[in-house]
């Protein structure tokens, strides 16, 4: 340890001092060169014993008072005398208690000396001895800063952060990627905040209680909420209550009757409808359906590239364990020659995460930013329905060549197809990250349309804009002409990919120009 | 029997107890089970306890000398650091134990507690705030008990 050749002292003390200093190497040196002295009383390191035996044969142990011949004795650096029978009880009794065993200090009440790594290896039971490496480690992982267990149900292990990566995600080596200021799995482009509001909001009963206030109402006599899902108007509460009322009017059904319109209308909720009665009680459940419809809306689609990113990976593994090498087989090709399908599968994982967080994104976004919404639904809709081209490419195409007899002559084809659309997709969802991760900053100082004509790879045109997004296709439109960058390339209309001047065919998903 | 089978280290104090017992302590085994001693402290002097007998009961569970041994005042105390079933506030009874502790070290600090109440530590919430509210009337109450209950008659 570097440590320990620094400070001129033993690996065992090394990692006491470290320990001491919540792993943190440049806090040891700190506090090792402005006062040793001081450090050397906090961690217990004694310059000299306290006590010393010279010429004795036999020594009396501390706790069990019994003489003992002096290979039968030991002591931390203090000297202090106890048998081995009695440390094996005391470092056993400290190790039961918990974590503080790592800072062990010699039996004497009086004395502080530490007792290290080396001696409890030497002096307990093997099984306490695995009892405390469990904690050591637990130590080093839990009180450094730099690193953290991996959050993943069952994964035993550790992630290690690099300071200045410039982002927080990080990934486990069991694949399983998270965000290492809030360990939730990685989110990005929405900030942590706004996951934690999100993951709040799912579990929330908030929902639940929306749900209530939106489609039910509450019986007129116990106030019990309703909900009234067929039938005529005419409701008769749950017993105890057992009230008869009009759903309507909310008015006792005894005042009902042919008179006031029968069973399926009510005279006079019309009545007083027209007179603005019911205006407020209606028009906040109807917000309340409303905001539920919002949030369902984008929970439905969040959820459901939650599941598709679990599927895609299954799908991965499936091919990595099985697929590959029957492919292999099947198109003689080097499985080395197949790494294009494992990294177009793991475009589509880490894309339905990225999606799946718009969805996040997207209900945070204020109603009141028309541009951004606008925008960022522009961008959300070209960035599912490239992914959608890659994963159908992936899965569908690919079942072609898997089930084909024998070696098919259109599988380089497939190859550089389906690389393309990995790319083209890779960089779309690359800008799409950064750009949220902006705030959408474009829209505030460009408006909506420059930045898609500039924005080569997020932009990216599209022949089927839609009816709500008429702002963008038509600046889009008139932009066109860019579609030729300065290079002399031009952006095929369909996957975004660049093409030289001189083809008529997109390379990659061979539609016309 | 529980006596059989009684740790050296235990035969060794309770005849160290018994043949130079600690000035102001007396501890002894009871007949039927060594590892539970009869204790008796006298109030320290400049004490509120001063005059005073205070008996408590001392028993040294299976682990002892790894565990610390549990103790208990039997006659009623007026202290901040003990509550009303005698049960005493004391680190070294606690997570400061060590094996290296004996019976005779335990009582001496019981005794230096009687000495000096810490009723920033308390065990008895309503003692230790008297105690910090009106010192002198806590202790006059102290020594109000120790004459009704520890007068030794």
């Amino acid at each position: 340890m570097r440590i320990s050749t620094v400070l001129s002292i033993p690996k065992g003390a090394a990692s006491i001092l470290l320990r001491y200093y919540n792993w943190s190497v440049s806090k040891v040196h700190d506090e090792w060169f402005a006062n040793e002295e001081k450090v050397r009383k906090a961690v217990g390191f004694l310059e000299k014993p306290v006590i010393e035996y010279p010429n004795v044969k036999e020594l009396t142990c501390g706790i069990c008072f019994e003489a003992y011949p002096r290979d039968k004795i030991h002591s931390a650096a203090c000297g202090h005398p106890f048998c081995n029978t009695c440390w094996a009880g005391y470092i056993s009794t400290a190790i039961n208690d918990g974590p503080g065993c790592l800072m062990l200090r010699c039996p004497d009440p009086s004395c502080a000396a530490a007792v290290g790594q080396d001696m409890i290896r030497e002096l307990s039971s093997n099984e306490d001895y695995e009892k405390y490496c469990r904690y050591f480690i637990r130590s080093y992982v839990e009180d450094n800063r730099k690193t953290k267990w991996c959050p993943y149900p069952g994964c035993d292990y550790a992630v290690d952060f690099v300071v200045g990566s410039g982002s927080y995600d990080v990934t486990c080596r069991c694949a399983y990627s998270f965000c290492w200021n809030c360990t939730e799995e990685a989110h990005r482009p929405v900030d942590c905040g706004t996951v934690a509001k999100w993951i709040l909001k799912n579990s929330a009963e908030s929902e639940n209680m929306n749900w209530i206030l939106a489609n039910s109402k509450p019986c007129p006599k116990c106030k019990r909420p309703i909900e009234k899902n067929q039938g005529c108007m005419h409701i008769t509460c749950t017993p105890p209550c057992k009230f008869e009322f009009c759903w309507l009017c909310l008015g006792a059904w005894s005042d009902h009757g042919e008179r006031t319109g029968g069973f399926y209308a009510c005279n006079r909720y019309e009545t007083a409808k027209q007179e603005g009665v019911y205006d407020e009680a209606e028009k906040r459940r109807e917000m309340a359906k409303n905001s539920l419809e919002r949030y369902t809306h984008y929970y439905e689609r969040w959820a459901t590239n939650q599941s598709s990113r679990a599927k895609a990976l299954v799908d991965l593994q499936q091919m990595q364990s099985v697929h590959l090498e029957k492919l292999s087989d099947i198109q003689c090709q080097p499985e080395s020659q197949l790494k294009f399908i494992t990294e177009a599968w793991l475009q589509i994982v880490e894309c339905r995460r990225v999606l799946k967080w718009t969805y996040a994104y997207g209900y945070y976004l204020p109603e009141y930013e028309h541009a951004k919404r606008q925008f960022f639904e522009y961008l959300q809709g070209e960035a599912e329905s490239g992914l959608e081209r890659l994963h159908q490419c992936a899965e569908k195409e690919l079942q072609v060549y898997l089930n084909a007899e024998g070696q098919s002559k259109d599988f380089n084809g497939f190859r550089t197809k389906l690389a393309g659309l990995t790319s083209v997709t890779r960089n779309y969802f690359e800008n799409l990250v950064r750009a949220l991760e902006n705030g959408l900053s474009d829209v505030d100082s460009h408006g909506a349309c420059s930045r898609t004509a500039s924005a080569k790879s997020v932009g990216g045109t599209s022949s089927k804009g839609k009816a709500g997004r008429s702002k963008l296709t038509t600046s889009r439109s008139s932009s066109s002409s860019r579609n030729i960058d300065d290079t002399g390339h031009w952006s095929c209309e369909h996957c975004t990919v660049a093409n030289v001047r001189s083809a008529t065919i997109c390379h990659v998903c061979q539609q016309r120009r | 029997m529980a006596n059989s089978n009684l740790p050296r280290r235990i035969i060794k104090e309770t005849q160290r107890l018994l043949s130079e017992p600690a000035p102001g302590i007396s501890a002894s085994p009871s007949e039927d089970n060594m590892r539970y001693f009869n204790v008796m402290i006298l109030g320290p002097t400049q004490s509120p306890y001063e005059g005073g007998v205070f008996k408590l009961e001392l028993f040294l569970p299976e682990e002892y000398p790894m565990a610390a041994p549990k103790v208990r005042f039997l006659t009623k105390i007026y202290h901040p650091n003990i509550d009303k079933l005698g049960r005493i506030c004391l680190d070294i009874l606690k997570d400061k134990w060590s094996p290296a502790l004996q019976i005779r070290t335990v009582l001496l600090s019981i005794q230096a507690l009687l000495s000096a109440p810490n009723p920033d530590d308390p065990l008895s919430e309503n003692i230790a705030k008297h105690w910090k509210s009106n010192e002198a009337e806590a202790v006059e109450t102290a020594k109000e008990w120790t004459r009704l209950y520890a007068s030794g008659a």
